[in-house]
């Protein structure tokens, strides 16, 4: 069960959904258009039991906005699966939605010649209220109607709606609860590559261009109207001022618009909260932070409460030195993809360069701090000797060279850390863990002293709205006071700051 | 009937509410450094001096500069959410426009003895607009600009075309924003363009390529 995902479906499910549809209800499946429809209309809610990629079961919801009442339209599970728990998983989820969406009774209808299912049912509270003669054809089968009343008193899962804007990716997320509801980037990364590199102010205009769109996107994606909306989170630090700023403009004004709160929310434990989304995010945990931003070592043993910075780069990000190597050896920006494959075949072993803070006189002040600085100059300083040499050289085992150092610094001062603070756990975040060595050497390397590695999916890696949402979603749902309407930027907020009052 | 909250950020942090011509309650604050701080609460006051709720307004207008950079994106992106999140009207007007139609009230304007309006640029430029009168509405007729100069090229540019205008120290405030979008509206002249005006490109200088030269000593 452990790595099994429940996920809102999405339109990329449906395939795999289609061949669960024939597999479960051979003779009488719906239609690949009818699945379509029903998936992307506007009344449902489809969630999908995800293993890795791979859909294990479905279930869907229909609850019309004028009624009170909401059916079980379809649930399916894998044959192969049957037995674990995950009709129940399903269901239960589906009578929480009904919940969110203010519904008193939630109706099914199932064959009168599935006992197992009808248990399953009356167990979650559902009540056999009638029988349709001969619903099922063409097996010529009785349906039972079923019925389960809600409570109305149940607390319901607060809707947020989260904006990042402290670099160079403009995210509007929403989440229910610990529930992905919507996850939309618009980056500016095109319009800064022949610059090599972030440039403020490039960022700061391409947000302001992207937030209405990047806004109605996220609402249509998660089929809701703003008035759906229980809270505002947004970014207000760490980052670039120039950035940040469109963002708290825009989310003050949102939420002065709809008369929702509003929540001030630290960047870096966003990227460590964004794993509620992925399951439950098991605590005390190191995170290691590894952006064009930012590289971080952080200690989480609460969330909300208790975060501290272990140590950080001196100079420059881990994604910031990929950019300028790349430049140095004539590849594109951004420098994280295009190392990755200019190393394929490279032999990461060719050329030793230097592991920043590594030695013991460094370790003693800078045990879990980092500095790329140093290595991006041996780099340059390697290529230009081999060059004044007129020396034929491999950009490849550079590459992997270089790569090699910064995964192997980046992945042993994190297992230190985790060894030394006795912590099981290691997270990873920020955009670098898009490179394939970074999570192939941080696997090895916890697998090797038994620590569990969570890595969220790539898409909640990089900087989103998403994780905004769900850190402000944490703090709604524990009874946390809202931030007043006046707090400002913070480009070096400390991680300590997890709200901003 | 017209309910338009006015938001403009290209000098300080000015928000007012006006409605059929007629200032119902306005909130300004001078400081250009504090906008991302002050401008959810200035827009708060408003609505609450006014007894409105959003869902009554039926327009929102940011002033679109021209305006040094970070500050004016401040409003922009606020009027651009709030007229989002309330599922409202979202207009732009050129934040200069908005001083002619205060000045021009007092002191008309000639095609002869045009009205200039300048505006702080920083690195010692300003942002300066030539207006020839009004319509028949009272928008200013804007003949020539926006654009930044240094004063003295401004000067000289001025004197070589043979303008001598006439010049006024009216402060941009959203007030006269919403009021220059309530004209423009009576003749069918206004725009949903909410395009922040820099008139500078972003610094920056692209960098070249490194392989095959020195790097460092």
């Amino acid at each position: 069960m452990t790595d099994l995902k429940l996920l809102p479906a999405e339109e990329s499910h449906i395939e795999q959904m289609m061949a669960l549809e024939h597999e479960c209800f051979a003779r009488d499946a719906w239609t690949e258009e009818s699945m379509r429809f029903e998936v992307l209309a506007d009344h449902t809610r489809y969630f999908v039991l995800l293993e890795g990629n791979t859909v294990r079961g479905y279930a869907g919801l229909s609850k019309l906005p004028a009624t009170h009442q909401a059916d079980v339209q379809t649930i399916a599970v894998a044959p192969s699966e049957r037995g674990k728990g995950l009709g129940r998983k399903l269901m239960e989820k589906l009578l929480t939605e009904a919940k969110n969406q203010h519904a008193t009774e939630v109706f099914l209808e199932v064959r009168a010649d599935n006992p197992v299912a009808q248990n399953l049912y009356a167990a979650l509270g559902f009540e056999h209220i009638d029988t349709r003669k001969r619903y099922y054809q063409p097996d010529d089968v009785d349906a039972w109607i079923m019925r389960a009343r809600l409570d109305e008193g149940d607390k319901l899962e607060p809707v947020v709606l989260g904006i990042e804007s402290s670099c160079d990716e403009t995210g509007i997320g929403i989440v229910r609860g610990n529930t992905l509801l919507a996850n939309v980037i618009s980056s500016s990364m095109d319009q800064h590559a022949r610059f090599g590199g972030v440039v403020p102010e490039i960022a700061a205009r391409a947000h302001l261009e992207a937030l209405q769109p990047t806004l109605i996107q996220a609402l249509h994606d998660a089929k809701l109207s703003m008035q759906d909306i229980d809270a505002i989170a947004v970014t207000n630090g760490p980052g670039l001022a120039g950035a940040l700023m469109v963002g708290v403009g825009a989310a003050k004004a949102l939420a002065v618009a709809s008369g929702k709160p509003i929540y001030a929310v630290n960047h870096l434990v966003g990227h460590v909260g964004v794993d509620v989304l992925e399951g439950e995010l098991e605590l005390p945990t190191i995170a290691l932070l590894v952006s064009g931003g930012h590289t971080s070592l952080l200690l989480v043993k609460d969330l909300l409460d208790d975060v501290t910075l272990l140590g950080e780069t001196i100079d420059d990000a881990a994604g910031e030195a990929f950019d300028k190597v790349a430049r140095l050896l004539g590849l594109s920006y951004p420098g994280g993809p295009s190392i990755d494959n200019a190393a394929s075949g490279g032999d990461p072993k060719a050329i030793r360069f230097p592991r920043g803070l590594t030695l013991p006189k460094d370790m003693e002040k800078h045990r879990y701090d980092f500095s790329f600085s140093g290595l991006k100059t041996a780099v340059a300083r390697w290529v230009e000797v081999a060059e004044s040499k007129g020396e034929a050289f491999s950009v490849a085992d550079v590459a992997a060279s270089f790569r090699e150092a910064v995964a192997d610094v980046l992945t042993s001062k994190a297992v230190a850390a985790c060894n030394e603070h006795g912590i099981k756990r290691l997270l990873l975040g920020g955009g670098v863990v898009a490179n394939a060595r970074l999570r192939e050497l941080a696997a090895e390397r916890c697998a090797a002293i038994g620590i569990e590695l969570r890595i969220p999916e790539l898409k909640l890696c990089t900087d989103n709205g998403a994780m905004i949402a769900a850190l402000g979603a944490q703090l709604v749902m524990a009874g946390r006071t809202p931030s007043s309407l006046d707090f400002g930027v913070d480009s070096t907020l400390s991680v300590e700051t997890v709200q901003t009052k | 009937m017209s309910l338009i909250l006015a938001i403009d950020t290209s000098f300080g942090t000015s928000v007012a509410l006006i409605e059929n011509g007629q200032l119902r309650a306005e909130h300004n604050v001078a400081d250009t450094m504090k906008h991302a701080e002050l401008i959810g609460s200035a827009i708060e006051d408003v609505l609450a001096q006014a007894f409105v709720q959003p869902s009554q307004l039926t327009g929102v207008v940011a002033g679109r500069g021209p305006a040094p950079f970070t500050g004016l994106r401040v409003g922009i992106a606020a009027a651009t959410m709030f007229a989002a999140g309330v599922g409202i009207k979202l207009y732009g007007a050129v934040s200069l426009d908005a001083i002619a139609l205060a000045a021009l009230k007092s002191s008309p304007a000639t095609p002869v003895k045009p009205l200039l309006v300048t505006a702080d640029a920083r690195r010692k430029e300003v942002y300066w607009a030539l207006y020839s009168g009004v319509t028949e509405h009272g928008v200013p007729i804007r003949v020539d600009g926006p654009g930044v100069m240094k004063p003295d090229e401004l000067d000289d540019y001025l004197v070589n075309r043979n303008v001598h205008p006439q010049q006024t120290s009216e402060p941009i405030t959203a007030a006269n924003l919403g009021l220059l979008v309530e004209a423009q509206l009576a003749e069918g002249s206004e725009t949903t363009d909410v395009t922040a005006l820099y008139l500078r490109s972003a610094d920056a200088v692209e960098p070249k390529a490194r392989i095959g030269k020195p790097v460092s000593g």
